[in-house]
C-alpha cells in the first residue's frame, strides 16, 4: 500500500508536469489544417513573415477527425485565423458562418482570374468565393498494367462493359480474386463520389442545374450506373469488400486489385517502392465511358480560407494570397512548391505552363492524359447547398441495399429524390 | 451528513465537468437548432423527442443496438470471467500474465482500429490468410460485407478491447473469497463445478453485476469499432444509436435532433442499469 | 498429490497459452509490422516476421524526439515522445486523484444505509450515460468560454469525471465484502470514521483499489476525443492526438502509427506491472497487517 507520503511526492509530481506544459500564447497568425508536411508549412510560414513582417504559425490536427475537431472548434469560438477547408463541406461552413468570403477582398479578382472556372465553383456558396486553392485535381482510373498483360490484355478498358470483361479475363487467367474495386463504403469519401464518377463516365449527372434530382429516372445514367456495379458483383468480378472497404488504394498497392477509381494524387503512393509491391505497374488511364460518351470524372479542391474569428483579417487575407496564390515577388511561389516538390495538383494557369511541374509528376503519372482526363469533368453544383449532407447521409444504408440486391433500386432511388425535395423545399433552395 | 462530507469532492468534481455541459445537452434538446441555419433557432419543446420516437431512424437503430450490446456483453462477460478464474489460479507467471492481458485496453484506439482493419482485410489480412492455410476457407471473405458476420465480427473486435476490463474487476472480486471457504468445501468432497457453482458465483455476484452493468452501459454507447469498421454499413446493417448520433451532431450540424437522441439513448441506459441492478445487486443483500 | 498438481499446472499452462495467443498474438503482429517496410504490411501471404528486421520508425521516433529539429525526421516523430509527459501527467494525476476521491465517496455507499444512498449511487453513474460525443461540444464550449481549454489540467478533471462513476461503483461493491467487524473494532479503539476508513478499510481494499487505479490510468491513458477537441497547440497534445497525426490527408505512414502504437502501450503495462502485485494480496494478508 502506498503511505500518504508517497502519496503526497506522486501527486506534486504530477502537478509539477501538468504545471509544464507551458501555454503558447501567440500573438501572431494562426492557420490550423491536416498534419501533411508540416516542416515545408512552417518553412513556407517563416517565408511569408519575412515578406510580410506578420508572424505565422501552423497548428496541425489529425487529418482523419479534422472535420469533428474544427467543428467543436468553430463552436466554441475558434483561436484559428486561417484553415484548411475541403470542398465536401464547404458549404456547410460557409452557411454556419464560420468561414468568410474573399470575393471583392484586394487583390481577389486579379488571383481568381488564374483560375479554371470549374474550381472556382467548387470553393463558392451562394455565390460568393470562400478562399483560395491549397491543392485540387480529378478522379481518374488507376489500372495494373501488369495485371492485364498477364492476362493477355493490350489496352484499359475504354468502357464499362469492357472492363467487366477484361476483369472476367484477369479472375479467369488466376492473376487476381477481384480485379474491380469500388469504394461503396458508407462515409463522405466513398459511395455517393463514385456513384458521381459513375454517372458522369455515363453521361450524365445526379442532379440538374435547379437542384431537381434526376437519378430516379428509369433508365437514367445514374439508375445503369447502380445496374452496372450489381452486374459486376454478380459476375464475381468486382470486390465484395467494395461495400466496406475504406483504403482501395492500398489493395492497389497490395497488387490484388487491377481496375479502381482514384484521386490523381493516390497514384504516386502507388508507384512508390518503399510503399507499394505494385510500384511501377500502376499507370492512370481515363475513365471509361459507354459506346456513346468517351469519360466523364469530377474534380477536387482543398483550400484556404479566413475563419469568422480571424483577428485580424487584413493579416489572415495576406496569408492566403500568399498560400494560395502568389507571394510578395508575385509568383506562385507555394502551390509551385506543392506541384514541384510533392506532385500535388495545382489549379493556377500559369502552372500548367510550366516545364518543371510537368517534368516532376511524369514519374507517376501520365500528365498528358490526366489533363486530358480533367476536360471529362463535369459540375456538381449541387454539392454545394447546405442539405446536401444531411441528404447524403441517408441515402448510404439504401444504396448499398440498391446495390446487393436487397432493396428494390426503383423504390430506392424514388424515396431518395423524394427525401432531397422535402430537403430543397424545407430550405427554400 | 458524513456521507455528504466524504461524497463532496468526488460530486463536485463530477459536477463541475458535466453538470453545465449536460444542462447544455437538454436545452438544446428542447430546440430546433442547426447550425447551417444560424438564426433561425427555437424552442420547440419535445418535438426532436416526439419526432424520434415515431421515426424508424430511431427504432432501427435502437434495435441494433440491443443486438450489439446483448452479444457483446455475453461475449465479454464469459470470457473475462473464465480468466479471471484462471488468472486467480496460482502458477509460476501468473503476475505477467495479468500484466499482458491488459495489453489490447493499453493500444491507442487508433492503432487498434488499424490493427482490425488489417485483421480482417479480404486480400492482405491475416485471418484470411490463417483460415486460408488451415483449410477452412477455399477463397477468401470479406466478413464485414453482409449480416451477420458483420455483426458477430464487431462483436469480437470490440469483446477483444473490452475483455481486460472486465477481467480486472472480476479478479479484484475473486480476491474477496476467503480461500479457507474453498478448503473445506474439499475436504467435503465438492468437486470443482459445485466449488464454482456454490461458492466462486454467489460471492461473485455483486462485483459480476457491476461488471454486467458497466459493460451494458459502454455497449449501448458503441461508437468507435463501428466508426472504424463499418461506417453502419454494410445497408445500415450496423448502424447502431451512437453512430446516428454522431451524424446527426458533428455531420448534419443538427445539434437539436442530436442532442434529444442521445437523451433517448441515457435514459434507455438508465433503464437498464436500474433493472439490471434491481436483479442483480439487490439479490445479494436479500 | 504431486501428480495431480502438475497435471493442474498443465492445463492452466494450456489454458494461459490460448490467452496469450487470443490478447498478446495480434499485438505481437503489431510488433512484427512496426519494424517492416511500410510496403510488407500489403504481402499477401502476410509477411509474419521481419525480414530484414527495419529499425527506422523507432529510430525516427527516438532520433527525433533527442535532437529535435535537426534530426530531419518528420514532425509526427520529433513530437511524438515529448508528448508522452502530457499523457502520463495526466494520467497519472488522474489515476492517483480517482482513487483517493473514489474511496472517499464510495464509503458512507458502502456502509452507511443513509437516505438518498440509491439516489446519489445512480445520480453517479448517469454523468456517464449520455455519450461522451453529445457532451463534447458543450464541453469544449465550456472550457473555452471560462478560459480552460488547451490545459492539461482541464483534460484531468474531465477524465476524473469519466472514470470516477465507474471507480466509486467498483470500489462500494468492494467496501461491502470487508467484514464490518473489522471496523466495528476499530471504532471501539476510538478511531474517527476518516481513521477506520484510511487505517482499516484502504489497507484491505488494496486489490480493488489497485483496480481502481489501473482502471483510471488506462482510461486517461488512451482518451483520445478530448485530448483532441480541447488542444489548440502542439504543446498540450497527448501521444494519443499525436499517434493520430500519422495520417495526413495526402498519405499515411502505417508503419509509423504502429510503432507509435506499440511504444505507447509500454507505459500502461509497466503502471500495471508496478501495481498488479497489489491485487494479489489478497483479504488474508491485508488482515493480518490492518
Amino acid at each position: 500500500m502506498l503511505s500518504s507520503k508517497k502519496l503526497i511526492v506522486l501527486l506534486a509530481l504530477f502537478t509539477l508536469l501538468l504545471g509544464s506544459a507551458a501555454l503558447a500564447q501567440d500573438d501572431g497568425l494562426k492557420l490550423t489544417g491536416w498534419p501533411y508536411e508540416v516542416d515545408v508549412v512552417t518553412e513556407n510560414l517563416g517565408r511569408f513573415t519575412e515578406q510580410s513582417g506578420h508572424d505565422a504559425v501552423f497548428l496541425p490536427f489529425p487529418s482523419n477527425e479534422y472535420r469533428d475537431k474544427m467543428v467543436a472548434s468553430f463552436v466554441a469560438g475558434t483561436e484559428f485565423d486561417v484553415a484548411y477547408v475541403r470542398d465536401s463541406y464547404l458549404a456547410e461552413w460557409a452557411a454556419a458562418g464560420w468561414i468568410l468570403p474573399i470575393s471583392g477582398l484586394e487583390g481577389a479578382d486579379e488571383l481568381l482570374a488564374d483560375l479554371p472556372a470549374g474550381i472556382i465553383e467548387q470553393m463558392s456558396y451562394e455565390g460568393e468565393v470562400y478562399g483560395l486553392p491549397y491543392y485540387s485535381g480529378v478522379q481518374t482510373m488507376a489500372y495494373n498494367a501488369a495485371h492485364l498483360a498477364a492476362a493477355g490484355i493490350e489496352a484499359p478498358p475504354a468502357t464499362w462493359d469492357e472492363m467487366l470483361e477484361q476483369a472476367q479475363m484477369i479472375k479467369d487467367a488466376g492473376v487476381v480474386d477481384y480485379p474491380i474495386l469500388m469504394q461503396l463504403r458508407s462515409g463522405e469519401n466513398y459511395l455517393l463520389r463514385e456513384w458521381e464518377t459513375l454517372t458522369a463516365a455515363r453521361g450524365g449527372r445526379l442532379f440538374d442545374d435547379d437542384f431537381n434530382p434526376l437519378f430516379q429516372e428509369e433508365g437514367s445514367a445514374a439508375w445503369e450506373a447502380l445496374d452496372w456495379l450489381t452486374q459486376g458483383l454478380d459476375m464475381g468480378v468486382i470486390d465484395p469488400a467494395s461495400i466496406t472497404d475504406d483504403d482501395g488504394t492500398l489493395l492497389m498497392m497490395a497488387g490484388t486489385t487491377s481496375f479502381m477509381t482514384t484521386t490523381d494524387y493516390t497514384l504516386k503512393a502507388m508507384n512508390d517502392p518503399e510503399q507499394s509491391n505494385a510500384a511501377g505497374d500502376i499507370k492512370n488511364a481515363l475513365i471509361p465511358g459507354t459506346d456513346e460518351v468517351r469519360s466523364g470524372t469530377w474534380g477536387y479542391v482543398r483550400l484556404y480560407s479566413i475563419t469568422n474569428n480571424a483577428s485580424d483579417k487584413d493579416a489572415a487575407w495576406q496569408l492566403v494570397q500568399f498560400l494560395g496564390g502568389k507571394d510578395a515577388t508575385g509568383v506562385y511561389f507555394v502551390p509551385k512548391r506543392w506541384a514541384l516538390e510533392f506532385g500535388l495538383g495545382f489549379s493556377p494557369a500559369p502552372l500548367y505552363e510550366d516545364e518543371e511541374v510537368r517534368n516532376s509528376i511524369s514519374g507517376w503519372i501520365d500528365p498528358d492524359l490526366l489533363s486530358e482526363q480533367s476536360e471529362y469533368a463535369i459540375s456538381r453544383p449541387y454539392r454545394f447547398v447546405p442539405f446536401f449532407s444531411d441528404w447524403e447521409i441517408g441515402s448510404w444504408g439504401p444504396l448499398q441495399a440498391a446495390i446487393l440486391g436487397d432493396a428494390d433500386k426503383g423504390e430506392v432511388l424514388a424515396e431518395l429524390a423524394d427525401e432531397w425535395n422535402e430537403l430543397k423545399e424545407d430550405w427554400d433552395y | 451528513m458524513l456521507a455528504i462530507l466524504f461524497s463532496a469532492p468526488a460530486v463536485i468534481i463530477i459536477a463541475a465537468t458535466i453538470l453545465v455541459p449536460f444542462g447544455i445537452a437538454v436545452f438544446l434538446s428542447l430546440h430546433k437548432w442547426n447550425l447551417k441555419r444560424p438564426g433561425r433557432e427555437r424552442f420547440i419543446g419535445l418535438e426532436n423527442y416526439t419526432d424520434w420516437l415515431t421515426d424508424s431512424d430511431f427504432w432501427q437503430p435502437l434495435q441494433t443496438t440491443f443486438i450489439f450490446a446483448i452479444g457483446a456483453v455475453l461475449v465479454i462477460v464469459i470470457i473475462s470471467l473464465l480468466v479471471a478464474l484462471l488468472l486467480n489460479e496460482k502458477f509460476p507467471g501468473r503476475g505477467l500474465l495479468r500484466a499482458l492481458l491488459l495489453v489490447p485496453w493499453a493500444i491507442p484506439s487508433v492503432v487498434n482500429a488499424l490493427l482490425w482493419k488489417w485483421l480482417l482485410n479480404p486480400q492482405y489480412g491475416l485471418f484470411n490468410a490463417i483460415w486460408y492455410d488451415l483449410g477452412i476457407i477455399t477463397e477468401y471473405q470479406n466478413v464485414l460485407g453482409s449480416m451477420p458476420s458483420v455483426m458477430i465480427w464487431l462483436v469480437i473486435a470490440y469483446s477483444w478491447i473490452h475483455i481486460p476490463l472486465a477481467t480486472l474487476l472480476l479478479l479484484s472480486g475473486l480476491q474477496t473469497i476467503p480461500g479457507d471457504i474453498y478448503e473445506s468445501a474439499i475436504v467435503d468432497g465438492a468437486g470443482i463445478f459445485q466449488r464454482f457453482l456454490y461458492i466462486t458465483l454467489p460471492m461473485l455476484r455483486s462485483m459480476l453485476s457491476i461488471v454486467i452493468i458497466f459493460e451494458m452501459i459502454f455497449a449501448l454507447k458503441v461508437f468507435d469499432i463501428i466508426f472504424v469498421l463499418t461506417a453502419g454499413g454494410p445497408a445500415d446493417a450496423t448502424n447502431v444509436l451512437g453512430w446516428t448520433i454522431y451524424t446527426e451532431t458533428f455531420r448534419k450540424l443538427d445539434f437539436g435532433a442530436g442532442s434529444s437522441i442521445a437523451m433517448l439513448l441515457g435514459a434507455i441506459t438508465l433503464g437498464m442499469a436500474i433493472l439490471f441492478y434491481v436483479f442483480l445487486d439487490r439479490g445479494v443483500e436479500q | 498429490m504431486h501428480q495431480h498438481s502438475r497435471l493442474r499446472l498443465t492445463i492452466i499452462y494450456c489454458c494461459a497459452a490460448v490467452l496469450l495467443i487470443g490478447t498478446v498474438g495480434p499485438f505481437l503482429w503489431l510488433v512484427s509490422s512496426s519494424f517492416q517496410y511500410e510496403r510488407q504490411l500489403l504481402n499477401r501471404p502476410p509477411q509474419w516476421l521481419p525480414n530484414p528486421i527495419v529499425l527506422d520508425s523507432y529510430r525516427e521516433i527516438f532520433e527525433g524526439a533527442i535532437l529535435g529539429e535537426e534530426s530531419g525526421v518528420p514532425y509526427q516523430s520529433r513530437i511524438f515522445l515529448g508528448s508522452f509527459g502530457n499523457s502520463f501527467a495526466i494520467a497519472g494525476s488522474v489515476a492517483v486523484i480517482a482513487v483517493v476521491v473514489g474511496s472517499l465517496a464510495a464509503y458512507p455507499l458502502a456502509r452507511l444505509n443513509f437516505r438518498g444512498r440509491n439516489v446519489l449511487l445512480f445520480g453517479i453513474l448517469a454523468s456517464r450515460l449520455i455519450p461522451a460525443l453529445s457532451l463534447a461540444i458543450p464541453i469544449v464550449l465550456v472550457a473555452k468560454q471560462i478560459g480552460m481549454s488547451d490545459r492539461l489540467i482541464t483534460l484531468v478533471f474531465i477524465n476524473l469525471s469519466f472514470v470516477l462513476p465507474y471507480v466509486i461503483w467498483l470500489l462500494q461493491s468492494y467496501f461491502k465484502t470487508i467484514p464490518m467487524e473489522l471496523e466495528d473494532a476499530g471504532r471501539i479503539d476510538g478511531c474517527s470514521r476518516l481513521q477506520v476508513v484510511i487505517k482499516i478499510i484502504l489497507p484491505l481494499a488494496r486489490p480493488g483499489l489497485t483496480s481502481a487505479a489501473i482502471l483510471a490510468f488506462l482510461v486517461a491513458w488512451g482518451e483520445f476525443l478530448f485530448a483532441l477537441l480541447l488542444s489548440e497547440t502542439p504543446a498540450s497534445y497527448t501521444s494519443t492526438v499525436v499517434v493520430s497525426l500519422f495520417a495526413t490527408d495526402v498519405d499515411v505512414s502505417f508503419v509509423s502509427i504502429i510503432t507509435a502504437g506499440v511504444v505507447s502501450v509500454i507505459p500502461p503495462i509497466v503502471f500495471a506491472l508496478i501495481f498488479q502485485r497489489y491485487i494479489i494480496s489478497g483479504l488474508l494478508s491485508g488482515s493480518l497487517k490492518g
